[in-house]
């Protein structure tokens, strides 16, 4: 038999499925992935490695305690698992920043050379949208998945007697994160539709998360309701769950969970409609 | 049974701009049916609304009974998009097989059917190659096994022979006509003999306005307030405006248009006189006249030019 039913859920996943096949074929993809790999070895086996050291250090351990009352990073001195204490800091702001220029080009490249026109026949637009954020959203998972193996590797070699501690500590943080990190994709896909080349898309993220802020604080001075419009701006809770652990951090993820789904939906409302 | 395609008012506008104004027709399926109108007339526009690319502003059109874009098209309508291109960084296999899995074919199934159509196109060889290693009219092969894929009721193609050599369009009429009974073909073209020898069926787009619906062969008698009128076109192997004369003192003849100094268009009473053509030969071979050919009816350029021009 050389053809199964039709199913909605199964095209969702077999466009998440090429997207991921698709970005990581790209020569965008691929550099990407190379500098984020570079990247996290680098902050693996020296930052993350010697502040977990040195949190270990009784010597030390009171200067790095400073240094973190100093960046307002206190609460991690309560974390028995050093090693994690600092992946869960630099990745809850890394794997933010790079979903912004690996998921910039959902559409954009592929709307612009005429390709999509070969998948709206097959399958609906929303699927195809839907379809490309749970790409990415995937590609975010799988690469936040190694870096806490590799991670919980540090730990064994560092302090196996923390073997169960991390394994539990593990899918919290895998969770937070990639939540935390979800209405950075959606956003690019909000403007993957509404952009017309990469670059501007990346450009326009980046204005809004690092002025969009002031701006709206700016207006609120105005019109005090518009300081609601914060709400909307990804990452707001970034440093918030920055300073607590990934159990109490689940309550903040309201807050990237209707970002997501209001960029989503904007983006949907956009595309369905779009000339491609 | 509803009809293939029904188009009920449908407008299209691009700001000020009409692309399409107030279309109607209805097309059922069967033999392949060409789509043709100068630059800007609204063809692309009509394709990309039966395509699902474009939304109609107003009206609308529906594919085998069923509002374009509705979930029961998917995999029965295949389409030629112009100047679309697939993904440089993936196999031409990769993506084909991708397609047609999202018709619903299996993991197997899908490349046993994107080597079927590749080889339909005779583009087995490349299979593995990326788009970029490919010619302009190995692209537009791709793109047309792509429609064809998971046999399809209808297949959309605009302008599936423009910029390939003559073989290669020569293949593609091929590969239409052969599957002219499984499929129902629209094909947009600015090469009217070539939509001539493909179809039978045209829909003539103007300025945005339905100039005509019509079939190519006899076109002009169907549309014609005297049923009895028929044409012959002769073409002559050298210029000779003498034999005009002649021919005009044939039994049954209504009139002679001369479209070139070697081509005539002659109109006659089809009732009056059956066999005209065969009075013509024993004509030309008593004034040794040589001829080129004698084809009965207008080409579809008469049709549809010459005979409005009159």
């Amino acid at each position: 038999m050389n053809t199964t039913k039709l199913n909605a859920t199964r095209q969702l996943g077999l466009i998440a499925n090429q997207e991921l096949l698709a970005s990581f074929a790209s020569k965008r993809g691929l550099f990407v992935t190379s500098i984020f790999i570079l990247i996290w070895t680098l902050l693996l086996f020296y930052p993350i490695r010697f502040s977990a050291e040195a949190m270990h250090n009784p010597d030390m351990g009171s200067m790095m305690m400073s240094l973190l009352g100093l960046v307002g990073l206190e609460p991690l001195k309560n974390w028995l698992l050093a090693e994690f204490a600092v992946y869960w800091v630099v990745a809850l702001f890394l794997f933010p920043t790079f979903s912004l220029l690996i998921a910039a080009d959902q559409m954009i490249s592929e709307r612009n050379r005429g390709g999509l026109r070969f998948l709206t026949l097959r399958c609906s637009r929303g699927q195809i949208y839907f379809g490309r954020f749970f790409g990415h959203l995937f590609i975010q998972g799988i690469l936040l998945g190694l870096t806490l193996v590799i991670t919980y590797l540090l730990l064994l070699v560092n302090n196996s007697q923390y073997w169960v501690d991390g394994l539990k500590i593990m899918p919290l943080m895998f969770l937070n994160i990639l939540i935390a990190t979800s209405p950075f994709v959606a956003l690019m896909s909000f403007l993957s539709v509404v952009m017309k080349s990469v670059r501007m898309a990346t450009l326009i993220a980046l204005v809004i998360l690092s002025f969009g802020g002031f701006l709206i604080n700016y207006l609120a001075g105005f019109l005090p309701l518009l300081g609601t419009l914060n709400y909307w701006i990804p990452g707001i809770q970034l440093v918030q769950m920055a300073q607590t652990t990934p159990s109490i951090a689940l309550l903040s993820l309201w807050s990237p969970l209707m970002q997501t789904i209001g960029f989503l939906f904007v983006g949907y409302v956009f595309f369905r409609k779009q000339e491609i | 049974m509803s009809a293939l395609i029904e188009c009920q008012a449908l407008t299209k506008a691009y700001g000020d701009k009409q692309a399409l104004k107030n279309i109607n027709f209805e097309l059922n399926a069967g033999q392949p049916i060409a789509l043709v109108g100068p630059n800007g007339a609204g063809k692309s526009t009509l394709f990309s609304i039966l395509s699902g690319y474009v939304a109609a502003t107003s009206g609308e059109a529906r594919i085998l009974g069923y509002p374009v874009g509705s979930k029961e098209l998917i995999g029965r309508i295949g389409a030629l998009p112009q100047d679309a291109l697939f993904d440089p960084n993936l196999t031409i296999l990769q993506q084909l097989s991708f397609l047609a899995r999202l018709q619903g074919f299996t993991r197997h199934g899908s490349i046993v059917e994107a080597e079927r159509t590749l080889d339909l196109m005779q583009l087995s060889s490349i299979k593995n190659e990326r788009i970029t290693a490919l010619s302009h009219g190995m692209k537009k092969r791709v793109a047309i096994a792509q429609a064809l894929m998971g046999e399809p009721d209808l297949v959309l193609l605009d302008e599936p022979t423009a910029g390939l050599d003559p073989e290669n369009a020569r293949n593609i009429r091929k590969t239409v006509t052969e599957l002219a009974g499984e499929v129902t073909f629209i094909v947009s073209s600015h090469n009217l003999a070539e939509l001539e020898r493909m179809c039978s069926q045209v829909l003539q787009l103007e300025q945005g306005e339905l100039k005509a619906l019509q079939a190519i062969s006899g076109v002009a008698r169907e549309s014609s307030a005297d049923k009895r009128v028929d044409y012959l076109t002769l073409r002559l192997m050298q210029k000779n405006l003498n034999v005009v004369d002649k021919i005009s003192g044939l039994n049954s003849i209504l009139k002679v248009d001369t479209k070139q100094e070697d081509e005539f268009i002659i109109h006659y009473d089809r009732e009056q006189n059956p066999i005209l053509d065969q009075d013509l030969l024993k004509l030309l071979a008593k004034e040794q006249v040589p001829y080129r050919q004698i084809t009965q009816g207008q080409s579809l350029e008469d049709q549809l030019f010459m005979t409005q021009s009159r």
